[in-house]
């Protein structure tokens, strides 16, 4: 019993430390941030890489998450006579909730788990210290730019998401099971409001960018000095990002509607 | 340089212990690296070799004890610190540690474009006279994962002794590579050293490449270590040493004694 109780502190206290380690990690990229030059050449190939490469993926995801809210939700406003509130709940679902996630759950497995893998396999093959024996900080070099390129590329593959969901949903509600065209984006124009979704959608993204960036780069960055913990890494950025990406889902939509 | 500006330690490391888990690497480990002289650390595997390197360049912090560079303790100073100190040095890595997404040419001109103002012209021919001086032509545009073991570890010596550093870190130098090159990279050591004044610690088990360099060879033992000149070990009775030298490394420390004593004589 006591030897349960003592295992249980220790993790307890590790996890504890750990964290403080996140924060201090994530100051340190705060700084890198200020601190001249800004790698543009490393932070354009990282967009490249962690957004460009992305949209593929994005696009194929949001027109077919479009085609199944269109078909599930024209069914169910049809049992009630409201089909036409289609667009309306659809924008609303996609624009304030699912754009977002989905597009943070997908990013967080292409390339946030691209990411831990790379810094990882840098730091079992020293390049890190061999940075760091070159006087360059690998915080300023490595992950500085590719925790930025992920924050800044979340906003905008959210809206591509949100966009082809819309026109899935069209393509499906209008042009599948006839409803009328304008009544769909009449509903979708009166019920979106930018302050309430469009600027909630995209702080929401661009919160889930910073965090994927930092738990992506953390993972890699500290991740045990051997193959088998590159894997681990790589799996733990996968489960750690998801679960901080659905629970900040929750809290900022709890403080938004404040 | 005079002989006691030679002597005075340009690493000096005093008392350190380190112990990963219950394996006890360095207890209580003293010994000195004397500026402008080549030391060669040697011993059998484990013994904290490429450690003890690390701790030189602030990789690796010891448990107890110092570490002093220049005059810097290593494990007092913050990041910012050590970047001072590191930019006196250089390090080659047993395994190279080149950044393997960037061109052979781009890692070796890293250094100088992240701490030069110099122009790319001038870093360009400053790399191609380092990259010829260990040996590699045309090699600009290769990545490393492009190169074979030896031609990655001279690329990385390139990359080292690039920016000319005071003190140069040399994990395994001559590992891998083919009887030329190893004669090529002893030359271009031996005369960085001669002629630059730079202090070179290095790490190695090709016995006479390093008994033929080496200044002052320690070796490494018990978690402390033994040190002399080639010709002190050539007449040591210690077996532990005969042991880890083998015939042809106490062969060849015969003849260096033999011919210490005849210059002297």
């Amino acid at each position: 019993m006591m030897n349960w109780i003592r295992k249980l502190g220790a993790n307890s206290l590790g996890q504890v430390e750990e964290i403080g380690e996140v924060v201090r990690f994530g100051g340190r990229i705060l700084l890198a941030t200020t601190r001249p030059p800004f790698r543009w050449r490393s932070f354009m190939a990282a967009v490249f890489d962690s957004g460009v490469l992305s949209v593929a993926l994005i696009c194929a995801s949001g027109l077919t998450v479009g085609f199944v809210l269109g078909l599930q939700l024209y069914n169910t406003l049809a049992r009630f006579g409201a089909e036409d509130s289609l667009g309306t709940a659809v924008g609303l679902s996609l624009i304030r909730e699912l754009g977002p996630v989905l597009t943070g759950l997908l990013v967080t497995g292409r390339a946030g788990s691209a990411i831990t893998a790379e810094i990882g396999a840098m730091r079992i093959s020293q390049q890190l210290d061999g940075l760091r024996m070159m006087a360059i900080d690998p915080i300023h070099f490595i992950v500085m730019p590719r925790a930025t390129a992920l924050a800044f590329v979340m906003p905008l593959l959210s809206a591509i998401f949100v966009a082809l969901g819309i026109s899935g949903a069209y393509l499906i509600g209008v042009e599948l099971l006839g409803l009328d065209g304008g009544s769909y984006l009449a509903g979708l124009e009166s019920a979106v409001e930018f302050r309430a979704d469009v600027l909630q959608s995209l702080v929401k993204s661009l919160i889930f960018g910073l965090l994927l960036g930092l738990i992506a780069t953390w993972r890699g960055y500290s991740c045990e000095p051997h193959s088998a913990g590159v894997s681990r890494a790589t799996t733990s950025t996968v489960v750690t990002a998801s679960i901080c990406i659905l629970l900040a889902d929750y809290l900022l939509t709890a403080l938004w509607s404040i | 340089m005079t002989e006691a500006e030679a002597e005075f330690g340009h690493v000096e490391v005093r008392g350190v212990a380190l112990a990963f888990g219950h394996r006890r690497v360095f207890d209580g480990l003293d010994c000195d690296f004397a500026r402008g002289r080549i030391s060669v650390l040697m011993g059998g595997s484990g013994t904290g070799k490429s450690t003890l390197l690390r701790m030189i360049g602030g990789l690796q912090k010891p448990d107890a004890g110092s570490v002093r560079v220049a005059g810097d303790v290593i494990e007092t100073l913050d990041e910012a610190g050590l970047a001072k100190v590191r930019n006196r040095l250089g390090m080659l890595f047993q395994n190279g540690a080149l950044l393997d997404s960037m061109s052979v040419f781009d890692n070796v001109a890293l250094p100088l474009r992240e701490h030069t103002d110099q122009a790319e012209s001038e870093i360009a021919d400053r790399v191609h006279d380092r990259l010829a001086a260990v040996g590699l032509l045309d090699v600009d545009d290769l990545l490393p994962g492009e190169l074979s073991g030896g031609m990655l570890r001279r690329a990385a010596l390139a990359r080292a002794i690039v920016t000319e550093p005071e003190i140069l870190l040399c994990d395994e130098p001559f590992s891998g590579l083919d009887p030329p090159n190893v004669s090529r990279i002893e030359a271009l050591l031996t005369h960085l050293n001669r002629d630059r004044g730079l202090t070179l610690i290095v790490t190695s088990h090709h016995m006479a490449t390093s008994l033929r360099m080496a200044h002052r060879i320690l070796l490494l033992r018990n978690g402390g270590c033994v040190e002399g000149s080639p010709a002190e070990l050539a007449s040591s009775r210690d077996s532990a040493i005969r042991e880890f030298l083998g015939k042809d490394g106490a062969e060849h420390l015969s003849r260096l004694g033999r011919e210490a004593q005849g210059a002297k004589g």
